[in-house]
């Protein structure tokens, strides 16, 4: 009868039940007919008539049975689950010290990977947010950006008829789109009497934003066409950003004037909310068309120039052309049209083909920011993983003492019936909601870090980059904690779990802390292992952090060659009111004067690139007798200099003689001064003075003294071979200086003197713009941000390290002196005094200390390597800071493990002998 | 009361389902002999109709159910009314009776009403 239905057995439970149902249905039916006299097949037959279409019923029951079962262990499962949460949630407060330091851990660990990987991210990693970034290629060096090279025709950066070449000629791109600084932008919103503004700007050429596809949010953008009417299309696209900051979104910003260098600019349209440029880590706030460059600044006319070099470009490659073809392409094409309009020596420096060409992929933009702090942040990166294994090691060891203790709890609610799968999901999900709470912290750690960052390595003023949190790190991350936290609290509280219940019951935890941490000595305890581990990945930190401080600190002291305490720094943009020959040497000398009448101010001379100042020329240069055996020899670094340079920076002339006033209205000037690196390079017998030599090209100069190195840019490194020529001067064939920098010698601390040098600029020209008055201590600073800013990154990953080894070590030991207390109550008895007792625990912590160290010496070597190229004068090993790291981590150590073990010295051995 | 086909319509025999199982748990067939008595075999033309609406009450959660041994000791599936079952029951009931009311108030009408 059961198989009535001839149903497949396969169709599963329910199937069977509705079979047997309908089945009863009609077996009873058929009894009733056969009782009222039906013969057995009629009363079948009619059973089955009166009961109507059997399949279809059937069917329509089975799916709704199912239905059914689907919705009832879904609301099974979800209760308890919630329950499970709730109780988790309970159980973590009930140890809201133990939560507290497992989640601010974690906290720690996830924010602090996060952040970095949010930075690595929106720095290295992320494409321009234009259509197709793979089809850009970049021209030019990107990390060059907002720079201008006067004086020689260059690869790294590029000229605008150099760039009108490349775009009329090269086959490999449907466009390329050129953009450069703007100096400084003196802007009105409003009317004459509005207050300057200094919005930062990028010339553009007119097919950037159709190039790049960005479209606009209010208005239009540049159409293409700006670039048809030289200095005729007085236009600006502004970014969403600045739209935001300075209109307040205000839509009637299309069409208002902005008054910009005295020209009226019309703003024409906001860009896209997403597009922050083609610079990563600068922000843009106006676009302007780059052929209106001269209209602005009529008093550097640069359009034409095929030797002021200070365009980026990006092209974007036609379909099915690859980056390395348009390479192939574009490097005859510049060459030859270097060639063909450069000065004689300086094409044949092309021609020798040796010249670096920036030419690659454009798809992340350019960025300076990149270039400077790439190899920091993987540093960085490398730091935060460790201090994340640390974390893990750190968490793990809690849970893990934990889950010994709760290995009773276990055995009790399993002793009361509860199922162990149940426990284990249980445990599971308290291990999820504590990931979960420390991975909701480190979120809020990640952005408030990642921010910091910015700011810091802005040297106070945050480093434009828009962040996005990298959520694929926080999930790896939380992964990463979740499976420590999984691992270490579930694996022992199972395995208490499993021990018989009475045995666990009568003897406390006692047989389960011996399995897990080790029941005297018998195998590799866990807890031991894990805070070995801890103490070795902190050595690697430490040491680590220890280079790099000492790398910093030898950077610092570097002999400068100058008076590094007594100079005072004044930048001055003279371009603002196009100050230029007899007024500006007019202007210099006033200037030198007054504030050389300050008391205090023992000697004040000038130039034009300044020290520590971020701008620096470069030139070319030929000497007879000397021959260069690759371009890069040709090239020197020059500045141009006022009387008593030498003296005036403290620094000193070791051959011939320092400039002097009458120097200054020599014609032509044609003397120079050569630094000693340049002196040495050029005329290795020591000859230069008197000798001449040919200054790109052109000039002929007479070398009139050889002034010491000095370190005026950059701490690190060689310094630059350099040549100096007198600021004031009437020969056409130098560049008229384009900057002026005061340098103040002082008698006393130069930063009290900084409101009276402003004082005595504004008394001579009111107007003159004053870009920085500094002491150079404060520009040195800033010139070395980046060192600062990882060496103390790692410093405090590496007392972060130190402080939970320390948090590890002290619960560990005070765990094993609680398991011992009944032996050391023992040997007390028996005669041991309270220096033995401490003694025997440091032994047995120090123990575990060493072997930690030695394998994280081990370990250091090979990792600090990755160092190498950002330390300065200290070795890829380097003792002192291993001894340093060594000490460090042996006295926090001692400090973790002496509060315990005193404890264990006041054991009284009655006590100790009743609680055994 | 009954659509074009000439069966129950569906809320209606869920309904008389309900009334059948609120004197205790009764199976299948019982139910069907239940409303076979009190509607003298008009109403159930088929009963096949019967066990999908047993079921798809059940998955409702009006109904709950237990296998069990009937009279002549068969396994038999037993139908319950759960407390959701109970109530909709009466508000079943009570808004047929409000129904059944107006209806019969309308159709007793004397004369027609003013406009």
């Amino acid at each position: 009868m059961r198989r009535v239905f001839r149903i497949p057995f396969s169709r599963g439970h329910i199937a069977r039940e509705v079979d047997d149902e309908l089945a009863f249905h009609i077996e009873m039916r058929t009894q009733r007919l056969i009782a009222a006299g039906w013969s057995v097949d009629a009363a079948r037959a009619e059973a089955f008539r009166q009961f109507g279409d059997v399949t279809n019923v059937r069917d329509d029951c089975v799916i709704m049975d199912q239905q059914r079962e689907r919705a009832m262990s879904r609301a099974n499962l979800f209760g308890e689950l919630q329950q499970d949460v709730v109780y988790a949630f309970r159980t973590l407060r009930r140890n809201a010290g133990f939560t507290a330091v497992i989640v601010a851990a974690l906290a720690l660990g996830i924010g602090a990977n996060t952040a970095i990987f949010t930075l690595i991210d929106a720095v290295i990693v992320r494409s321009l947010g234009v259509s197709h970034p793979e089809q850009l290629v970049a021209i030019g060096d990107p990390s060059r950006v907002s720079s201008m090279s006067q004086g020689s025709p260059r690869t790294d950066l590029i000229s605008v008829p150099l760039f009108n070449d490349i775009r009329r000629s090269s086959r490999s791109f449907s466009g390329v789109l050129a953009s450069g600084r703007t100096g400084r932008l003196d802007a009105r919103v409003g009317d004459a009497a509005a207050e300057l503004e200094h919005p930062r700007g990028r010339f553009v050429s007119a097919n950037y934003f159709t190039l790049l596809g960005v479209g606009a949010s209010r208005g239009r953008v540049f159409d293409g066409r700006e670039d048809d009417n030289v200095g005729g299309s007085p236009v600006a696209t502004i970014s969403y950003g600045y739209w935001t900051r300075r209109f307040h979104n205000d839509p009637s910003v299309v069409g208002r004037t902005i008054t910009i260098q005295d020209t009226k600019v019309t703003v024409i349209g906001v860009a896209r909310e997403d597009f922050t440029g083609e610079i990563v880590g600068g922000r843009t706030d106006i676009w302007l068309p780059m052929t209106m460059h001269d209209a602005l600044f009529p008093n550097q006319r640069i359009l034409d120039d095929r030797m002021t070099s200070w365009l980026l470009l990006l092209g974007r490659l036609n379909p099915g052309v690859t980056a390395d073809q348009a390479r192939a392409e574009l490097i005859p094409l510049i060459s030859r049209s270097i060639v063909v309009n450069a000065p004689a020596a300086t094409a044949n420096a092309f021609t020798a083909g040796t010249k670096t060409w920036y030419i690659g992929s454009g798809a992340k933009g350019f960025s300076r920011v990149r270039a400077t702090f790439e190899a920091p942040l993987f540093t960085l990166m490398i730091g935060v993983a460790l201090l994340l294994c640390i974390i893990c090691a750190n968490v793990a060891n809690l849970l893990l003492a934990r889950g010994i203790a709760r290995g009773r709890e276990m055995a009790v609610r399993l002793a009361l019936g509860a199922a162990r799968n149940r426990l284990v999901r249980q445990l599971l999900t308290e291990s999820v909601v504590l990931a979960g709470l420390g991975a909701g912290v480190g979120l809020l750690v990640a952005w408030w870090g990642s921010h910091a960052l910015l700011v810091l390595a802005g040297d106070g003023s945050a480093i434009p980059v828009a962040l996005t949190l990298d959520m694929r790190v926080l999930f790896f991350t939380l992964l990463v904690s979740c499976l420590a936290v999984m691992l270490f609290g579930l694996v022992p509280a199972l395995r208490a779990s499993r021990v018989e219940l009475a045995s666990t019951m009568r003897s406390s935890a006692q047989s389960l802390a011996g399995s897990a941490l080790g029941h005297r000595g018998q195998r590799a305890p866990l807890g031991k292992l894990l805070i070995a581990g801890q103490v070795a990945l902190s050595v690697v930190l430490l040491v680590g952090a220890a280079m790099l401080v000492r790398s910093l600190r030898n950077v610092q002291s570097v002999e400068l060659g100058l008076d590094r305490d007594h100079l005072l720094i004044v930048d001055l943009d003279i371009n603002a009111h196009g100050y230029t020959g007899p007024r500006l040497a007019s202007l210099v000398h006033t200037l030198r004067d007054r504030v050389a009448e300050i008391p205090g101010v023992s000697l004040v001379t000038y130039s034009v690139n300044g020290i520590f100042s971020g701008t620096e020329s470069n030139a070319n240069i030929q000497v007879a007798g000397f021959v260069a055996r690759a371009p890069e020899d040709s090239s020197i670094a020059y500045d141009q200099i006022g009387p008593d340079y030498a003296r005036g920076i403290g620094g000193r002339i070791v051959q011939g003689r320092d400039f002097a006033a009458a120097d200054e209205s020599r014609y032509p000037a044609g003397i120079a001064i050569l630094n000693e690196s340049a002196a040495r390079f050029y005329f290795p017998n020591g000859n230069a003075v008197g000798q001449f030599v040919h200054f790109n090209d052109t000039t002929a100069m007479q070398i009139v003294g050889v002034m010491a190195d000095t370190r005026d840019h950059q701490l690190a490194g060689d310094p630059d071979r350099r040549i100096y020529f007198p600021y004031v001067n009437t020969d056409t064939a130098l560049t008229t200086a384009g900057s002026l920098r005061l340098e103040v010698l002082t008698r006393g601390e130069p930063a009290a003197l900084v409101q009276q040098v402003r004082k005595a600029v504004v008394a001579v020209d009111p107007s003159l713009p004053i870009d920085g008055v500094d002491p150079l201590t404060t520009l040195m600073k800033q010139s070395i941000s980046q060192e600062r800013l990882v060496a103390r990154l790692a410093t405090s990953f590496g007392a972060l390290a130190l402080l939970l080894a320390g948090i590890g070590l002290y619960g560990v030991m005070t765990y094993a002196i609680t398991r011992r207390t009944g032996e050391i109550g023992l040997r007390a008895a028996l005669g041991a005094n309270r220096a033995d007792v401490i003694g025997m625990v440091l032994f047995d912590a120090l123990r575990l200390v060493g072997a930690g160290i030695v394998v994280g010496l081990i370990l250091a070597l090979p990792s600090t390597r990755l160092l190498r190229a950002q330390l300065h004068g200290v070795g890829a090993v380097d003792p002192a800071s291993i001894g340093v790291a060594i000490v460090v981590l042996g006295i926090s150590a001692v400090v973790a493990v002496l509060i315990p073990a005193l404890r264990a010295s006041r054991v009284s051995p009655i006590v100790a002998l009743r609680a055994e | 009361m009954l659509d074009r086909d000439g069966g129950l319509l569906r809320g209606t025999l869920d309904v008389l389902i309900l009334k059948a199982l609120s004197w205790g748990p009764r199976h299948g067939y019982a139910v069907a002999e239940w409303i076979n008595m009190v509607t003298d075999g008009d109403l159930l033309v088929e009963e096949g109709p019967l066990y999908t609406a047993l079921h798809r009450l059940e998955r409702n959660g009006w109904l709950a159910s237990e296998w069990g041994y009937s009279d002549n000791n068969r396994r038999a599936k037993y139908y319950q009314l759960s407390r959701e079952g109970k109530q909709e029951l009466r508000a079943e009931v009570s808004s047929w009776e409000r129904y059944a009311r107006a209806v019969g108030k309308a159709l007793s009408a004397a004369s027609p009403a003013q406009a």
